[in-house]
């Protein structure tokens, strides 16, 4: 048991915090500049201290240009949700059928997902009203992004964006909550540049994902 | 999140009073005994300006002989409510948030708990079962349509029973 946990330490990268961000970020939004648009498959574990093993869910994250995102979970249940620059709107599939909800506070799904579309174009400079950010490098170059605003502090202590460390890419965002409980989501099959079907992004019936997924995959 | 302020204007405008009911009855052993079970819930509370919808994950975690404990989230993942029922029926807030307020917790996720998937007999419960893993609780100004996405038999740590273990509401 010891000699596992000796091990894993030394597996974990050492990361130092760097003591100017900005020359990062900047380059961050630089790298990123480029990416028209980004599909990206997603593990997320909410890890509950209670819980011997964390509680896991599936999906799938597309944005594209201007400002549009879909972040849907697959499994173990199918939700849709959908942002652009005016609106969000939320599916869910329940009785073998899509039903579109009548959201309680769009407003405040709308910042979420703008702010989740900011950070994968690389655009953490616009999240500084709201978040104090830091940054460390090591094996992978870790984003911390505080809230400035104490209520929100409340639920969410901290969110770390883990970046390759040529800042090419997002493997991971884990938020963490001031009682030391964490949700972490993992990026995998990312796919830069992609070309999506009419009616990914649609708020009134968007395109089923395995049409989606089918377009992406058979892309050259 | 001002869900709270909503409810709460709701239910002054259009009163609590619903006509008792008992609670649902369920197939026996349609659910584990022990058991971590998982849950996707569309809540509508009714306002005076219309209806508004929020999705929220449930992890029930049920044990034979100390109780249950069920833990609310929001889509992204943050705790909205936690609450542990005991045997006997008593709720003890675990964990409150700025939508669900405790005494919120008590008197309706707990109360809502019990009735679906409770063993102690109440005398109010707004339930129905639609399917074997899909219920309803329709009350005068919200509803709450769950269901039940994945069930995990086994022992559940039995920490998560103990109501002295939760933050102070």
């Amino acid at each position: 048991m010891l000699a596992a946990l000796v091990v894993r330490a030394e597996d974990a990268p050492a990361l130092k915090p760097v003591s100017d961000p900005k020359p990062i970020l900047a380059e961050l939004q630089q790298k990123m500049s480029t990416l028209t648009s980004v599909y990206l498959e997603f593990t997320q574990e909410r890890q509950l201290k209670l819980f011997a093993e964390p509680l896991r869910s599936e999906g799938v994250m597309m944005i594209d240009q201007p400002g549009m995102i879909r972040w849907e979970t697959t499994a173990p249940f199918q939700s849709i949700l959908l942002g652009n620059q005016k609106s969000v709107a939320q599916f869910e599939f329940a009785d073998g059928k899509w039903k579109k909800l009548k959201l309680g506070f769009p407003q405040m799904l709308k910042r979420a997902m703008d702010q989740m579309t900011l950070m994968h174009q690389g655009k953490l400079g616009a999240l500084t009203s709201d978040f104090t950010l830091s940054v460390s490098t090591g094996a992978v170059t870790v984003v911390t992004m505080v809230p400035k605003d104490e209520n929100v502090r409340s639920m969410l202590a901290a969110l770390d964006i883990h970046l390759q460390p040529d800042l090419s890419a997002t493997r991971e965002v884990v938020m963490r909550e001031p009682g030391g409980d964490l949700t972490r989501i993992i990026f995998s099959r990312e796919k830069r540049s992609v070309k999506f079907p009419e009616k990914t992004f649609d708020q009134t019936k968007p395109l089923e994902i395995a049409a989606i997924k089918a377009a992406v995959n058979n892309a050259p | 999140m001002r869900l709270n302020l909503l409810l709460l204007a709701a239910a002054v405008l259009t009163g609590c009073a619903t006509a008792p009911r008992t609670q649902i009855q369920r197939t026996p052993n349609s659910f584990p005994a022990d058991a971590l079970i998982i849950q996707r819930g569309v809540l509508t509370v009714f306002t005076p300006l219309g209806r508004r919808q929020f999705t929220l994950n449930g992890y029930l975690a049920s044990s034979s002989t100390k109780g249950q404990r069920l833990i609310v989230t929001e889509n992204f993942g943050s705790v909205l409510a936690d609450v542990l029922v005991k045997p006997d029926g008593k709720a003890h807030v675990m964990r409150s948030s700025r939508a669900f307020k405790p005494q919120w917790i008590e008197n309706y996720i707990a109360a809502d708990l019990q009735c679906l998937f409770g063993n102690s007999q109440q005398t109010d419960c707004p339930g129905r079962m639609i399917t074997a893993n899909h219920f309803l609780i329709e009350r005068l100004w919200y509803k709450l349509e769950l269901h039940i996405v994945d069930t995990k038999a086994g022992l559940q740590p039995s920490e998560m029973f103990d109501p002295t273990k939760g933050e102070k509401p």
